[in-house]
């Protein structure tokens, strides 16, 4: 079993995603892992002053299945590189499932939304629980899973300023990441909260970068959350007059809009 | 309350059946008390006591639903 040993390095925005993410690919729980951090990273959004952090995981468990044994006691069809060419008869869909490593089966879509009912349940909470996905993002070119909660007086899941509900997500988040045993990766709603907030960051953004281009000087916007801040500077990263970056640390991290010239 | 807090924290964590909660009712609020296996303590906790806090939060939310006043602590033995 010792000799099973696998070193991979893994980055993510901090270490923790890092770690999370070599996990993921090694299929692997955490308790199987030596995690050594290479590089602790930097913060800062997109790109600006940020580094990503790097881990280095030695595995010293057998993953669930390993990528590629060539002898497992499943001879149905050799592993040949037929994939891209349908053959005749294609019936690629369950060949692919059975293909497919073990751990990679379960979806979000398989295990959060039970999840996220059961959770509503027992914390005596009545309301709709739905899911659907976000809109191609265009920097990750990927899709999320939205996780839309509904009913009457929901307020008390969304908590001052959204922090109940950034709660609720990080614990979900974690409870189907050890179920799924990688990563798992979904959004949260509750009345449509997020979507709101959305919104009305973006118009405050587009509204203070305007002020910032007339009078010609910089300005702090109020403290915000990681994701928060993302959408000021999502917002603005392609205006021709300012630009954006972020300052302080921890709760107390915020946007700065400057004027670019 | 205490089937919430359990139901939470066994999906958490890689030894199930060592999560223990029990409950301690006082006058005015109502304890809850946490034990996991020590390899666990860490994923309980979570960085900077991240995952416990809002775990915290989850109870506070369901806790006031039914008016009344809890907390949550981990025993470390």
């Amino acid at each position: 079993m010792s000799q099973n040993k696998r070193e991979i390095e893994a980055t993510g925005p901090d270490v923790e995603a890092a770690v999370e993410a070599g996990l993921a690919k090694l299929g692997v729980s955490r308790s199987d892992v030596i995690i050594e951090v290479v590089d602790e990273g930097s913060k800062g959004l997109l790109g600006i002053g940020s580094r990503d952090a790097v881990v280095r995981l030695t595995s010293m468990a057998l993953p669930p299945t390993p990528p590629a044994r060539p002898s497992t006691p499943k001879p149905v069809k050799p592993a040949q590189p037929a994939k891209p060419k349908p053959v005749e008869r294609p019936q690629p869909i369950v060949d692919e499932a059975e293909a497919a490593p073990e751990y990679d089966e379960v979806s979000e879509q398989d295990v959060v939304p039970e999840l996220i009912r059961e959770l509503l349940d027992k914390m005596g909470i009545e309301a709709t629980v739905t899911t659907s996905q976000t809109e191609l993002d265009d920097l990750t070119d990927k899709r999320l899973m939205v996780v839309e909660i509904n009913g009457d007086d929901l307020g008390a899941l969304i908590g001052p300023r959204g922090e109940t509900l950034n709660a609720i997500q990080y614990v979900t988040r974690l409870m189907a990441g050890h179920k799924m045993r990688r990563r798992a990766d979904f959004v949260i709603d509750v009345q449509g909260y997020r979507q709101r907030r959305e919104q009305a960051l973006s118009r405050m953004a587009e509204r203070m970068a305007k002020k910032v281009a007339a009078r010609h000087r910089p300005m702090t916007l109020e403290p915000m959350p990681p994701n928060e801040r993302r959408i000021i500077h999502m917002t603005l990263r392609n205006d021709d007059e300012v630009y954006t970056e972020s300052t302080g640390e921890g709760k107390r991290r915020k946007v700065r809009i400057l004027p670019k010239t | 309350m205490k089937e919430l807090v359990e139901f939470i924290v066994k999906s958490l964590v890689d030894n199930p059946d060592q999560v223990v909660v029990s409950e301690i009712d006082g006058h005015s609020s109502t304890i809850y008390e946490l034990s996991v296996a020590q390899p666990d303590m860490g994923r309980v906790i979570g960085k900077g006591g991240r995952v416990i806090n809002s775990i915290r939060a989850i109870v506070q939310v369901a806790a006031a639903k039914q008016g009344q006043r809890v907390s949550l602590e981990i025993i470390e033995d």
